[in-house]
């Protein structure tokens, strides 16, 4: 495994075939290998026995739907009168007007198109409840209604639940809210039991990989939110470069981050749109920095370069 | 030493602040650590420099 200079290369054309006239090393590339690798595992196992590693239970709609009931069906609420964050959020889901970030004319948001539609009404709420054995006559009640007689039953229904004592679906007055509370029960009890999960997730193949729509549900709730806050998470507190528990992140991602916690990132519609914008300028100056006059001039103000090739400018 | 290793395993992080500043213990012994690192390479002389040649 000894490495030597390749007699082949002197046939090179060009400044790779002028012949090497310093000195020759030994190298061990199997030595190195076994080093490194060694330091590494060594390195890994302590970093594992100090920091813990990111084994956080998986958050589904069963667990949702037991530990907070109120949250769960003031969700899925939301998801059949269609005013949910998924239901407005634009593409790739909806087709919602003026839910993209741009900035002035420049709507990126809006090129990919409606990709992946979301009806969550449907997604969330009607198929599933469509796959129980006894399925709920309410479904076909909710779908003869007119649209305005939706919106004002799940309307009256939500301004119910959120003014009933502990938000309980049970503790609500009655009203007239159509199908509604019994498609919000029945659909609570098979969240609750596990059934949704399975439902939700399927997509006709034995392995399901695509947890989009489960995810957009847990996402418009509050549960799942605060979870992610209690973890530090969220776009406010840096969380794109946190990881669960005492685990180190993605501390590379300390200059995106940093963008979302100050104005007028912070508080932007678009920071999205601002941020990715700003951070693609910066990259663009690092990548450019040979023809950018004063930014070139840096090394010669911060000699590090010397540091580091401190023996060939010595000998200089 | 284990009561340690379980209370930091368990706990949802230890994060240190300064005003819009925030950050995870562990990230921050890792960006430590990497420029520790950088400073001492920058000052070790390399090892072997002097022999084999």
């Amino acid at each position: 495994m000894k490495g030597k200079v390749d007699p082949m290369s002197a046939r090179a054309v060009g400044i790779a075939g002028t012949p090497w006239r310093g000195k020759l090393r030994e190298y061990d590339l199997f030595k190195e290998l076994t080093v490194g690798v060694s330091v590494m595992v060594v390195l890994t196992v302590i970093l594992a026995l100090v920091l813990g590693s990111p084994d956080e239970p998986s958050v589904t709609l069963k667990s949702w739907a037991n530990a907070q009931t109120a949250d769960f069906a003031a969700t899925a609420t939301a998801e059949l009168g269609g005013t949910s964050e998924t239901a407005q959020y634009g593409p790739p889901y909806t087709n919602t007007k003026g839910a993209t970030q741009t900035i002035g004319a420049l709507d990126l948001q809006s090129l990919s198109g409606v990709q992946l539609p979301v009806n969550t009404a449907n997604a969330f709420v009607l198929d599933p409840l469509a796959t129980l054995p006894n399925q709920p006559t309410e479904i076909a009640t909710w779908r003869a209604a007119t649209k305005a007689e939706q919106a004002k039953w799940t309307d009256t229904y939500a301004t119910a639940l959120s003014k009933a004592p502990k938000s309980a679906p049970l503790n609500v007055k009655s009203g007239n809210y159509g199908p509604v509370p019994a498609l919000i029960g029945d659909l609570t009890a098979m969240a609750q039991s596990g059934a949704l999960d399975g439902v939700i997730q399927a997509q006709g193949n034995a392995y399901n990989l695509n947890y989009t729509n489960e995810i957009l549900f847990l996402g418009d709730g509050q549960y799942f939110q605060n979870l992610a806050a209690d973890q530090h998470l969220t776009g406010d507190q840096w969380g794109m470069m946190n990881e669960t528990g005492g685990t180190p992140g993605q501390s590379w991602l300390w200059l995106f981050s940093f963008f979302y916690q100050i104005p007028p990132f912070s508080t932007a519609p678009n920071a999205d749109l601002l941020v990715v914008g700003v951070m693609l300028i910066l990259t663009l100056l690092l990548a450019l920095v040979p023809f950018i006059p004063w930014l070139r001039r840096i090394p010669k103000w911060i000699p590090v370069h010397r540091l580091v090739w401190k023996d060939y400018y010595r000998k200089r | 030493m284990n009561t340690l290793l379980l209370a930091m395993g368990d706990s949802p992080g230890i994060y240190l602040g300064w005003g819009v500043f925030t950050i995870q213990l562990g990230n921050l012994i890792i960006i430590l650590t990497m420029l520790a690192l950088f400073g001492l390479a920058l000052v070790l002389p390399f090892p072997g420099s002097g022999g084999r040649k």
